[in-house]
């Protein structure tokens, strides 16, 4: 009999592990300043693990969520509370915390059941301002919107601290993140959620239970934001409420979106290419145009952002992941690929 | 197998060679101090983050051009960082691993300030005036407080202050707020719970978010309430509006502000409805006739400083930057960041920046614990108190 993965191509996953080990110290080799770079790696990493979790929700079922920084929120917060005012061990809150912001996407989950498309982005949104709210709230625990400090994680006795240690832990569970959704993609329930997406009517005539893969949905994509907002907390040492604003929620969508939706790849990449646009493409730009008029360049990270995502919507809307599908295909055919097809 | 070794000793030997780093003090040239700060270019606080490095570098420029210090001149990178502390941690962590900056210098906002401690332990580089005056930046029990000076009034002390000053002027006053809720509205309402709690009073707590243009809501609750002084912790659109807001609703309590709304652009926006506004000031007015706003003043005339973009905030760069050449010139003619720290905690009652005067020592770097107030009369932003603690 023919086993599950046997089509899939697994030879990537070795080079990939080998590549995320060697990379802060080819880093260290090459520049003084490896340690910002690493920094911007951890934040890709961090970053990674919730894209590709919304992209469970919005690329392969189907729903629009405008709200995960408070998923983010949630996990980050509720771990900061666990370990240091609850005195729970870090590695017990990695597992708790992550299934709390879960629960929140359930809870979240009861609404798409009847809403959807722009209502759904709009009840997410308010879900964003909700949780920032409630944040200011309870600042007993919180300390409000004057922000939290929080402690280094501890694992199996070791303290994780700085950004070399850090990196691995981010990119341990980064890693972990994609192989582990690219698995339930290929499996039963990542086949329901693009059933639903595709048509919910006829996903419910093939006997796919909508309520409970729909709620399924926002659970894993909240514990994969939750899993990403505690590793955020614990890396960055101080969480607050203008961490999480609804901006980032919207960026989080554009990096779906620039690197494809409904691809695990797509969203590793899109994520990748927002956030070193953003801290190594954006400065120089804004230097050039300093330069070139003598002025400041206002708010030029806005435009590019909105430019890109309006030139991916109309020309490339299957995002970098297609447009490497399509360059691999050209390759595989080339010289006999028709002229036609890949303008 | 063979190729893969090879690969992996090649990646080692890259990772061996990066460990020498550069000798001596980063930062520091024989003819250069390089300094890092972190300002909103393109966020909610863009017209302030513009203005403020602004007022800093005109005061860079004029040492600079009379030798600099120890004959090195100042060099200021400004990062942009949105006023959002993620992204205040990025272009810290940049100026410190990439520009290899000597230190910190008015990083902006009270969030965006607390996230970078941790940096702060871990390069031990100091951050001289961060731009905000949230109490908790000279609070010496947070994390890495020993490398932050606090040039500022905490908003803390601030609101303790106007509230003693409003139940000195009526001691029936039914005292309102009306803050930003956020990091900065935070430590206002802890100065008024303190107050509350050491007076025996209560205040009424109206919020609202930052960004916010229409403050119908709150003045109403305020009008309700019966207040006869209210004070505002907003920046410097929130006063105008509440203010004119109030005067259309008939509403016209003493209104007072904490001291980012001591704008001047507040008396000139406000019109009739700011009369008599009183708000408190951590510096001299940089229009009155001591030195230091005297200076100001001619080198904003030299440098030909647009009218529009001369006042506090401006004024509060100028100063700040007065404060750090001071520490620099204290560090010695071989500075490291050790130095710095030692040469800042030499302040003793130091009144050289046209603030309040200034005292630094190990176990206290809030620099300053007391404001002036500034009334709005007849249109015109007049000095109304000696310094108040």
């Amino acid at each position: 009999m023919k086993g599950r993965y046997q089509d899939e191509n697994l030879k990537w996953i070795p080079a990939l592990i080998a590549l995320v080990i060697l990379l802060p110290f080819m880093l260290k080799g090459m520049t003084f300043s490896y340690k910002y770079y690493l920094y911007i790696l951890n934040t890709i990493g961090i970053y990674i693990i919730l894209t590709v979790g919304l992209d469970i929700l919005s690329g392969y079922t189907g729903l629009i969520s405008l709200g995960h920084a408070g998923f983010m929120a949630i996990g980050a917060y509720s771990s900061a509370i666990l370990v240091d005012q609850v005195g729970l061990p870090f590695g017990l809150s990695l597992i708790i915390s992550p299934i709390i912001a879960g629960l929140f996407g359930f809870i979240i989950g009861f609404p798409a059941l009847r809403i959807s498309g722009m209502y759904l982005g709009l009840t997410t949104m308010g879900f964003g301002f909700i949780i920032r709210r409630l944040i200011i709230a309870l600042r007993e625990w919180t300390q409000g919107s004057g922000g939290l400090v929080v402690s280094s994680p501890e694992l199996f006795g070791f303290t994780i601290k700085g950004d070399w240690a850090n990196y691995f832990l981010v990119w341990t569970f980064a890693l972990l993140t994609i192989v582990a959704s690219r698995r339930m993609m290929k499996s039963k329930i990542g086949r329901a959620f693009m059933a639903i997406r595709d048509s919910e009517q006829a996903a419910q005539a093939s006997g796919i239970n909508l309520a409970q893969y729909k709620m399924m949905s926002f659970f894993i994509s909240g514990v994969f934001a939750g899993l990403a907002g505690v590793l955020m907390a614990h890396t960055n040492h101080f969480i607050s409420t203008d961490h999480f604003d609804n901006m980032l929620s919207i960026y989080f969508i554009i990096m779906v979106l620039v690197g494809g939706m409904g691809s695990i790849y797509g969203a590793v990449l899109g994520t990748i290419f927002i956030v070193f646009l953003e801290n190594l493409i954006v400065p120089v730009v804004e230097g050039w145009l300093h330069a070139m008029f003598q002025n400041e360049a206002g708010d030029i990270e806005s435009l590019i952002f909105g430019l890109i995502m309006f030139l991916f919507i109309i020309f490339q809307p299957t995002g970098l992941y297609g447009m490497w599908l399509k360059i691999r295909i050209y390759w595989k055919l080339f010289p006999f690929n028709p002229k036609q097809k890949f303008t | 197998m063979k190729r893969i070794t090879t690969i992996i000793m090649f990646v080692m030997t890259l990772g061996l060679i990066g460990c020498s780093g550069p000798a001596g003090s980063p930062g520091i040239t024989e003819n250069e101090i390089l300094i890092g700060n972190v300002q909103d270019l393109s966020g909610p606080m863009k017209e302030l983050g513009k203005i403020i490095p602004a007022g800093s570098n005109l005061y860079f420029d004029h040492v600079n051009n009379n030798g600099g210090v120890h004959g090195r001149k100042i060099r200021m990178l400004v990062e942009d960082a949105q006023y959002n502390p993620q992204k205040t941690v990025v272009a810290v962590k940049k100026l410190i691993e990439k520009e290899q900056v000597f230190c910190l210098y008015n990083v902006i906002g009270t969030s965006p300030a607390e996230a970078v401690r941790p940096l702060l332990a871990e390069s031990e580089i100091p951050l001289i005036a961060p731009a905000t005056q949230s109490g908790t930046m000279s609070d010496m029990s947070r994390p890495a407080a020993e490398y932050i000076f606090h040039t500022d009034t905490g908003y803390d002390i601030q609101s303790g202050i106007l509230i003693d000053y409003a139940k000195g002027m009526d001691k029936n006053a039914v005292i309102g707020v009306i803050y930003q809720d956020d990091d900065y509205g935070e430590n206002v309402i802890k100065g008024v719970e303190e107050s509350e709690a050491e007076m025996g009073i209560t205040v009424q707590k109206e919020s609202f978010q930052r960004g916010a243009t229409d403050f119908a809501g709150q003045v109403m609750n305020l009008m309700k309430g019966g207040c006869t002084h209210v004070i505002i912790a907003g920046i410097v659109k929130e006063p105008i509006i509440i203010m004119k807001t109030a005067s259309a609703m008939g509403f016209s309590p003493q209104f007072m502000g904490i001291s980012p709304t001591m704008d001047h652009r507040v008396a000139l926006a406000a019109g009739p409805a700011g009369e008599g506004f009183i708000a408190a000031n951590f510096a001299q007015l940089w229009n009155s006739d001591y030195d230091v706003p005297k200076l100001y003043r001619e080198l904003c005339e030299r440098a030909e400083v647009p009218e529009a973009m001369m006042g506090m905030y401006h004024y509060y760069g100028f100063s700040t930057a007065i404060v750090l050449v001071e520490g620099l010139k204290r560090a010695g003619k071989n500075p490291t960041r050790k130095k710095l720290i030692r040469g800042m905690e030499t302040f003793n009652n130091w009144d050289g920046a046209g603030t309040q005067p200034l005292t630094y020592n190990r176990n206290d770097h809030a620099g300053a614990e007391s404001v002036i107030l500034v009334q709005i009369l007849d249109g015109v932003q007049t000095t109304i108190t000696d310094w108040l603690k």
